[in-house]
């Protein structure tokens, strides 16, 4: 057996952890486990069956009864395999007979229904011990871990029933009910007199049930006793021990020269003194000592100021709180008088109807329901934006109502506020009064853009913003337009630079044409106008 | 002591947290759960047969009460004990056993629910065969129900608490040693009095030409070097 190769981390474990390794363990080879349980109990069900054909019963007993002797199959796997020499199916199912032998009659017979069967078998199976030798020994494994290894096989007991019932009730679940009606079918009567072939097959999912569970059942057994002798004899100190000493045989001869010289370094006196060296107690534990007594602010007087300064606000600050509370005395003699007295009226009524009628059930019955209808509600309110957003209501799925601003720049952007005929009330204006005239117009081309292209301009913008937007709407006869509008209105505007005069009516006429071109759907009245 | 090589198999799982700590997990396997589990069915059986008792001669009424009680008894039982009470059932709690995330982190309302209202899944086809069979197979011992909350039931850590040292004078090791050597030597002393003779001198004599120690004195000397990488507590 080497140490070194084992195939889990070796170290020791509580006894429930131990056998836990040991559902690990066989999980890890479960392919090769239930494989080679399967074929073996197979070849041993399949030999009964033949000999026993009429006795299916008799069959179901003796081949439980041999369970022991399975056993050996996936311990020996098991066995082989933590040490890496994992055997193959044929190897494992060869070695098998071979392993049954030693001390199979015992096993069969006194020590059949032994609660420590799995936790006992590596001793008599790896070990080889027999009579008082073998009594010594378990006597000093079990010393802490029988109770996890009896618990192990009194659940393997339970589990193997409950997975067998579990089987049956899987087969009818999955059967449809077409292959079962034409059945005369009667449990009552199977009771007495199952019908041969039936009991044969209960047989067979036994075995299948033993094949699954008893590698885990043996696993958590051969576990439990690695742990308990990886505790006694501190295999997990040894591997670490022989670890220490090939790391340091290995730099032995490298560190040879450099342990000679910087070894009475390391341990030389001076570094043990400083290890010896104690710290003074801090000064927290010394008791108060008046010192600096010879100056003007003693340290008596410091630690005064101290004080004083840390009673104040911000370090402490003290409040007063009142708060009203039920006079003390009182209370307490109702209670006692309500004690001493009889029963309290309303306790009285309540068991009374209680007793008498379904009617206060029916009442809460009422209570009840409204609380889960009251529940349901909640929970439809809770969830209402979430139920909006995703259940139903599909056709309101309209864009949102644009928000229309009522103002841009100061100006009013009210369609009514602005006359029919905007190009020709500009034109009528611009001799006189060209800031209005513009400003009219750039208040209409707002207007339009608001009402007829729905651009979606906001308090926020400004007027090269505004452009922009334009810009976007890909209509460059437009564009231009309510670039060279912009352009004049906002040098009048804020540079108060008057354009030329001509500009005016050159202005006022694109507006025709430009608005007229680019909103196909402008009110007849206005084309009639301009026209 | 450190995890030697990731491919041997082991009971612990580590977690390597942001901060890079290893913190070790512990999977608990079938039996402490079966336990567990057998414990507060126990105590839940009693606390629902004091409720039948109790209410069986309220009439209607009373089977109403009790039915209530029968399902938060059932069903909000580990739910409201897991979260309430860091992981544990009573039943967990007398076995050692906790539940937490995946992740170690504490279970919370969402994980609980899930893990204890997928029991109907586990006990399909019968008496939780199908948790039985997942728990065996799967890699960190979870049934179904934790595995659809990612959940683990972990053995809750014991306390440390060190063994005293047996009487040696104080040798101080001649070669450095690396963190796991020393707490093995270290545990090669706190395992002392429990070791055999001779397998006291065994394990001493491994070390005896690397450490240039006599044999008759190995034992003391090891016990010493433990004395000294201990330190004065």
């Amino acid at each position: 057996m080497q140490l070194n190769n084992a195939q889990v981390v070796i170290r020791p474990r509580s006894p429930w952890e131990a056998v836990d390794l040991g559902t690990h363990l066989a999980r890890q080879h479960a392919g090769l486990l239930i494989s080679a349980q399967f074929l073996a109990m197979a070849a041993v069900l399949g030999v009964l069956s033949l000999v026993l054909m009429d006795y299916p019963t008799v069959v179901a007993l003796i081949f439980w009864w041999l369970k022991p002797l399975y056993d050996r199959l996936p311990l020996f796997i098991l066995s082989r395999a933590l040490f890496g020499e994992r055997p193959t199916l044929k190897q494992a199912l060869r070695a098998w007979p071979s392993q049954m032998k030693a001390q199979w009659f015992a096993n069969l017979t006194w020590r059949r229904f032994s609660p420590w069967r799995s936790f006992h078998l590596p001793v008599t199976q790896l070990e080889g011990l027999n009579g008082k030798p073998r009594t010594a020994r378990l006597n000093v494994l079990s010393m802490r871990n029988s109770q996890p290894a009896a618990a192990l096989t009194i659940v393997g007991v339970h589990l193997e029933i409950v997975l067998y019932f579990a089987l049956f009730a899987l087969v009818g679940m999955l059967l449809p009910p077409e292959v079962y009606d034409g059945w005369d079918f009667n449990p009552s009567d199977w009771l007495d007199d199952e019908p041969l072939w039936f009991a044969h097959l209960t047989n067979w999912l036994y075995l299948l049930v033993l094949a699954v569970w008893e590698p885990f059942y043996v696993a958590g057994g051969f576990t439990l006793y690695l742990n308990r002798r990886t505790e006694l004899e501190a295999w997990d100190t040894e591997l670490t021990f022989r670890r220490i000493a090939e790391r340091l045989q290995k730099g032995s001869a490298a560190l040879l020269l450099c342990a000679v010289c910087l070894l009475p370094a390391l341990y030389s006196p001076s570094s043990l003194a400083a290890e010896g060296l104690c710290l003074p107690p801090s000064s927290e534990q010394l008791p108060p000592e008046e010192r600096l007594l010879n100056q003007a602010l003693t340290s008596q007087a410091s630690e005064k100021a101290i004080h004083a300064l840390l009673d104040e606000p911000p370090f402490s600050n003290p409040t007063t709180e009142y708060e009203l509370k039920w006079g003390e005395d009182e209370p307490e003699k109702e209670k006692t008088a309500e004690r001493d007295g009889k029963t309290p009226w309303w306790l009285k009524w309540l068991i009374n109807s209680w007793k008498n009628s379904g009617g206060i059930a029916r009442a809460f019955e009422v209570l009840l329901w409204l609380v889960v209808l009251s529940a349901l509600a909640w929970l439809l309110w809770h969830y209402r934006h979430w139920l909006a957003d995703f259940v139903g209501r599909l056709q309101n799925l309209k864009p949102a109502v644009r928000q229309r601003p009522t103002t841009l720049f100061g100006l009013e952007l009210d369609s009514d506020s602005l006359p029919d005929d905007l190009a020709a009330a500009a034109e009528a204006l611009w001799p006189n009064d060209p800031r209005q005239a513009l400003s009219l117009l750039y208040r209409g081309l707002l207007v339009h853009l608001l009402d007829e292209h729905q651009v979606a301009i906001k308090n926020s913008h400004t007027e090269y913003e505004v452009l922009g937007l334009i810009n976007a709407q890909q209509l460059p006869q437009l564009a231009r337009y309510a670039s060279n509008l912009t352009r004049h209105w906002i040098n009048l505007a804020y540079g108060h630079q008057l354009p030329a005069a001509s500009v005016g009516p050159a202005l006022c006429q694109a507006w025709r044409i430009v608005l007229k071109a680019a909103a196909p759907l402008t009110a007849p009245a206005t084309q009639a106008a301009s026209a | 002591m450190p995890i030697s090589s990731p491919a041997l198999l082991d009971t612990r799982y580590p977690l390597e947290t942001p901060e890079g700590v290893d913190l070790l997990l512990q999977p608990a396997g079938l039996l402490p759960r079966l336990l567990a589990f057998l414990v507060d069915l126990i105590i839940r059986g009693g606390i629902v047969l004091l409720f039948s008792i109790a209410l069986v001669s309220l009439g209607r009424f009373g089977w109403g009460l009790w039915s209530i009680c029968f399902f938060l008894i059932s069903w909000w039982y580990p739910v409201l004990f897991e979260v309430l009470w860091q992981g544990r059932t009573p039943g967990k709690h007398y076995m050692g056993l906790r539940v937490v995330h995946a992740d170690g982190t504490p279970i919370g309302w969402s994980a609980s629910l899930i893990r204890n209202l997928l029991r109907t899944v586990d006990m399909l086809p019968l008496f939780y065969s199908a948790g039985i069979i997942s728990l065996l197979f799967s890699q960190r011992l979870q049934r179904i129900g934790d595995l659809a909350a990612n959940t683990l039931v972990v053995y809750r850590e014991a306390p440390l608490n060190s063994a005293p040292l047996p009487e040696a004078p104080e040798v101080i090791p001649p070669h450095s040693l690396q963190l796991d050597e020393q707490l093995a030597i270290l545990d090669y002393a706190e395992r002392f009095a429990q070791l055999s003779p001779e397998r006291r001198q065994e394990l001493a004599d491994i070390l005896c030409p690397s450490l240039k120690l006599r044999p008759e004195h190995a034992q003391a000397s090891l016990l010493g070097m433990a004395r000294f990488l201990r330190g004065h507590a």
